[in-house]
């Protein structure tokens, strides 16, 4: 599985209306499910980071239809519903996005396990930058353990949620 | 897979981000100066997101409850021994039970015991927990328009969960014990020592300001002490699992992460619990936040 094995087309292929809504609907799918309680003993602690790695996944494929405003109403949402501080979430996934974007050429002719690896090197920042605003804000130094488990959760789990997201991807977006 | 394409966006496309950034930023410092801004916004959303809440978290319950009947199943044979054992034993305790509620009846009647107050309570569902790693809050699909309010104690099984601390009209939010801003006044049974139990996130709290003097042990059993107008006194929380050299740990009695139901329990308490003050309090509104409000 290669990504851009073809040269880059200068424009997005037109997708049909309802399905250019596909990236933000999953995205906000993807939150609700990390506020699903799913009875297994400390698995609020550990649940994976199921909005970063769609955030990842469409800024990546396709970013016009993951506009900025789309992120921040999702991460306001549940930031809202989850009773986090108001504000994290929202900021922390329009950082990833930036960081996606910035480092996008690179992924282009490059393998899924490049594409694998930079969502490692993403998900461990964004934790890591989660681990430091909890801690600011309670000001003292907050547990790491369940940053590492969440991150190597989110990671191995990422390959599966990039593969559903292809699926989807391609039956409703076609190949553009 | 797809290959990549170029993002073109116009100037006032590149500007929107950075600026969605700021606003986030700021908000997080709004609300960590004043946390009482978002709650009523927050309170709003979270009832219209009940719905959906309400129907993804139908499949989990169902899967789990496949897996529980399936080990049931499994297990019947060992499981059919063990509850009889177990039921053989309860009979006994049942007698001695009715025993001393009888003698404590009469006991009460010597010495008009003033009565304690009828408890009501409303039986609600999980809906969502809180999907972070610092934070510990379940959201349950009961609001004020069932009777439920700030501060009324939340249990399940025989334990108690904590407490509620947001309300809407269809939803509450239950911080849990567990959480790092969790506090719960509380007594070591045998000793009737006092100490608060505080959470830190981790899957059991631990217990501050004990007398060194008089160190707790691994299995005493903690209960609720009734100070500070939460909780009644004697709700069962939990028991000492580890009384090492640092804060003794107590496992609670409920499994805090794998709640489906909850009893949120008033006990007539919940007008005692002050509203969330900003962090620079107004003077006078301390003065109305500590009102007694006892019955």
């Amino acid at each position: 599985m290669t990504i851009g094995s073809e040269p880059v087309p200068a424009a997005p292929a037109r997708a049909a209306g309802a399905a250019r809504l596909l990236p933000a609907a999953t995205t906000a799918l993807a939150a609700l499910l990390t506020l699903e309680p799913v009875p297994l003993p400390g698995y609020a602690a550990l649940t994976p980071t199921l909005t970063l790695m769609v955030v990842y996944h469409w800024t990546l494929y396709r970013p016009d239809l993951l506009p900025p405003l789309v992120l921040f109403a999702v991460g306001l949402g549940y930031d809202l519903a989850a009773g986090e501080i108001v504000g994290v979430t929202p900021l922390l996934l329009l950082l990833a996005r930036a960081a996606v974007l910035r480092s996008r050429p690179w992924f282009i002719r490059r393998g899924f396990v490049w594409v694998w690896a930079g969502f490692a090197v993403l998900a461990a920042g964004i934790l890591f930058g989660q681990w430091v605003i909890a801690s600011l804000l309670a000001w003292r130094l907050l547990g790491t353990g369940a940053i590492v488990f969440r991150a190597a959760l989110s990671v191995a789990l990422f390959p599966l949620a990039s593969r559903l997201l292809g699926y989807s991807q391609q039956a409703l977006l076609g190949a553009g | 897979m797809t290959p990549l394409t170029i993002l073109r966006r116009s100037a006032a496309q590149r500007a929107i981000a950075p600026l969605l950034v700021v606003v986030s930023a700021l908000m997080i410092i709004v609300g960590k100066v004043d946390q009482a801004v978002f709650e009523s916004i927050r309170v709003s959303i979270v009832d219209h997101l009940a719905a959906p809440l309400a129907l993804l978290s139908r499949p989990m319950t169902g899967l789990a409850s496949l897996a529980e009947r399936v080990r049931a199943a499994v297990a019947l044979y060992d499981d059919n021994l063990t509850l009889s054992e177990e039921n053989r034993r309860l009979l006994q305790w049942q007698q001695t039970a009715l025993a001393l509620a009888d003698q404590n009846r009469q006991l009460r009647a010597l010495l008009k015991l003033v009565p304690e107050h009828a408890r009501a309570f409303v039986s609600a569902r999980v809906i969502a927990s809180s999907g972070g790693a610092y934070l510990r809050n379940l959201l349950v699909d009961a609001g004020s328009a069932d009777g439920v309010a700030r501060g009324q104690a939340v249990i399940a099984g025989e334990g108690l969960v904590g407490r509620v601390y947001e309300v809407g009209l269809l939803t509450a939010r239950v911080l849990l014990l567990s959480d790092l801003n969790s506090r719960v006044p509380v007594i070591v049974e045998r000793s009737r020592q006092r100490a608060i139990l505080a959470g830190d996130n981790s899957p059991s709290p631990s217990l501050w300001y004990l007398d060194p003097a008089a160190p707790v042990r691994v299995g005493d059993r903690i209960l609720t002490a009734g100070e500070g107008g939460v909780f009644p006194p004697g709700l069962p929380v939990g028991v000492v699992t580890a009384a090492g050299p640092g804060a003794p740990r107590v496992t609670p009695y409920v499994r805090l992460s794998q709640l489906e139901y909850v009893r949120i329990v008033d006990y007539g308490l919940a007008d005692s619990l002050p509203p969330p003050v900003a962090a620079t309090p107004k003077p006078g509104l301390r003065a109305a936040a500590a009102r007694p409000n006892r019955r």
